[in-house]
């Protein structure tokens, strides 16, 4: 294979070297696409379709709110633009993409278990606070899950809801990566998030 | 750890064995994503797409063929469907200021953006002669491979790189005499 | 019928069912209590015209969770009385506005995007141009990417024009936060805000038939119903 590769034109060998080269590989695509799996039913071989459910075997579970309602996932948000791989090492890499997310299921007004994450590596404790919880800081506390992620799993009615996380009780921060709300007006922004159902 | 034995760990009950397949594949088919489809966003909408595919039919995974090879296929096909749903001219992923792709007469700046410069004259083939130029120079495939992998034939598969091979040469001759 | 295993599974997935409704049903509780006295933390005088303006608000037909919702923010963030019946105000006046521009029909969402988005110096005008097409389509998403934009620093004119430009060929949800996400990450990356929009926008294909006249002109648009691919 390398043969025919070195009797290439040295240009096409060239374009073929630099395309070898790795790309930038965002980590909060990689993480989202955990979490997904983590919602999917356990693989089984074929022909044995419904042999996962009639072995008897623990099921496994993942958060309550997750279990029951479907979960998508607002985005990453990085202060000050820097991101974190999974082993904690700082990186340069560019923001996520994720912002508000649409949940992709079909016409109902059942709530929806949203987590909103938020990397904030110098916090003691964060809190979630929106219009869905009155602002108040105690009802949607985040769990620190390692490498400065903070996370929380809440049931949002369909619609647009506005929010912001408090960190250490006192500092208010938009999430970086949703869409900032039109000005809080208190000298701090807010973020939105869109999640999906019948009314969007 | 083997493909195979992760794979049977999965249907097994041991969901962490994939995720630990998806370590091991998710740069390099990131890698592919990103090259066949010239954007970082379409590229991990094709990588979350064939990673939860593979997930889900992993149960018709067969231990004779190669892993990466029954997972390059879902990729393949993942960046064809988008690809074709986009519908629309080539995007060619800019790290600064936005090019316009249809001003045919913009000089390619490669000195220190070459990077940039590659994925615009890979996203000038065409999609198919790509696929092959891709799978073919930067997966480093037999053509066997390929060809199990696109079902298409291998003299087809050959017929396709040689193009895309003229293509680029011809291009860089143009470039030089601008 | 059921597998007696089968059973146990579907029973457990119930379980967790229940188990998650009573967790959110007892945080709609608690959240509940807590609005039952929650301008509690107000002084007297500001506590009285907030109360006013969710009147006003009740009594026009206009949403007063909004309202509320603006002064329980001002409270969490300890801002002073008078800030936040400003603030109040603001919103009230906004949510009224956006109703005059997009009619009884209009959802709180829509109501709220507006309302914000008017916050943010789009004219009444501009936003009932986005109503005169597309009706059936909610105004939410596009005009919550506008707002955004517009504090990112896309200069205003640009972004209500492209938007709405957007919006009258055809441009559907996805395509919005496509177009959000894309500029984002420009800006981010150095482009200047104008610019990573109007750049985005193109990439954005026209659904539909080709744009009405612009807001100066006197015609109005005679639309059949779009066609979508």
């Amino acid at each position: 294979m390398s043969d025919e590769l070195n009797s290439l034109d040295p240009y096409v060998q060239w374009i073929a070297s630099e395309a070898r080269l790795s790309v930038a590989v965002d980590p909060a695509a990689r993480t989202r696409l955990l979490d997904a799996l983590r919602t999917e039913p356990v693989p089984h071989r074929r022909g044995r379709v419904l042999a996962w459910l009639l072995e008897p075997r623990p099921l496994a579970l993942p958060p309550l709110a997750a279990a029951a309602l479907a979960a998508s996932a607002v985005g990453i948000g990085m202060l000050g633009g820097l991101a974190i791989h999974r082993d904690g090492r700082p990186s340069t890499a560019q923001p996520p993409s994720a912002g508000a997310a649409i949940s992709q299921l079909p016409d109902s007004i059942a709530p929806r278990a949203i987590k909103f994450v938020l990397i904030a590596p110098q916090a003691s404790h964060v809190s979630l606070v929106g219009d869905f919880n009155g602002w108040n800081a105690s009802a949607n506390p985040m769990k620190a899950q390692g490498a400065g992620m903070w996370t929380v799993f809440v049931p949002l009615q369909p619609g647009m809801h506005t929010y912001s996380f408090v960190i250490d009780g006192s500092h208010f921060v938009a999430d970086p990566a949703a869409p900032i709300a039109p000005d809080d007006g208190y000298g701090h922004r807010s973020s939105v998030v869109l999640v999906g159902g019948s009314s969007l | 750890m083997s493909d195979a034995a992760d794979v049977q760990r999965v249907l097994s009950g041991d969901v962490d064995a994939f995720a630990r397949l998806v370590d091991r594949y998710y740069e390099r088919c990131a890698r592919f994503a990103v090259r066949m489809l010239g954007n970082r966003d379409d590229a991990e909408d094709a990588l979350q797409t064939t990673f939860l595919r593979a997930y889900r039919s992993l149960g018709k995974y067969q231990e004779r063929d190669k892993f990466s090879a029954w997972l390059y296929r879902i990729l393949v096909n993942q960046c064809r469907s988008i690809a074709a749903r986009r519908n629309q001219r080539e995007r060619v992923f800019v790290r600064e200021e936005a090019v316009l792709l249809n001003a045919p007469d913009r000089r390619p700046n490669w000195s220190g953006e070459d990077e940039e410069f590659v994925q615009r004259v890979l996203a000038e083939l065409d999609p198919l002669l790509r696929e092959a130029f891709l799978l073919k120079y930067v997966e480093e495939m037999s053509y066997e491979e390929m060809s199990t992998l696109t079902g298409v034939g291998v003299s087809a598969l050959k017929m396709r790189v040689k193009r895309a091979c003229d293509r680029l040469r011809a291009r860089w001759e143009r470039i030089k005499d601008e | 019928m059921m597998v007696p295993s089968l059973r146990r599974v579907v029973l457990s997935s119930l379980v967790l069912l229940s188990a998650a409704a009573a967790a959110a049903a007892a945080q709609d509780t608690t959240s509940r209590v807590r609005e039952l006295d929650p301008l509690a933390r107000l002084s007297e005088g500001a506590r009285y015209q907030v109360e006013l303006l969710l009147d006003s608000a009740k009594v026009s037909g206009l949403p007063t969770t909004p309202l509320e919702s603006k002064a329980l923010e001002g409270i969490a963030k300890r801002a002073d009385g008078r800030r936040i019946v400003a603030e109040v105000r603001k919103v009230f006046r906004s949510l009224r506005d956006a109703r005059a521009a997009l009619g009884p029909s209009a959802s709180t969402d829509e109501l709220n995007a507006a309302a914000g988005a008017l916050r943010m110096g789009i004219t009444p005008a501009e936003l009932a141009h986005l109503v005169k097409t597309r009706h059936e389509k909610q105004l939410t998403v596009p005009l919550v990417v506008l707002s955004d934009l517009i504090t990112r620093g896309v200069p205003r004119d640009t972004a209500s024009q492209t938007i709405l430009s957007l919006w009258q060929r055809g441009a559907a949800d996805d395509d919005f936060l496509g177009l959000w996400r894309g500029v984002e990450r420009d800006i981010v990356s150095g482009t200047a805000p104008g610019v990573a929009l109007l750049n985005r926008a193109r990439e954005i294909p026209s659904r539909g038939p080709p744009p009405a006249a612009p807001p100066a002109s006197s015609a109005r648009p005679d639309r059949s119903e779009n066609s979508n691919p």
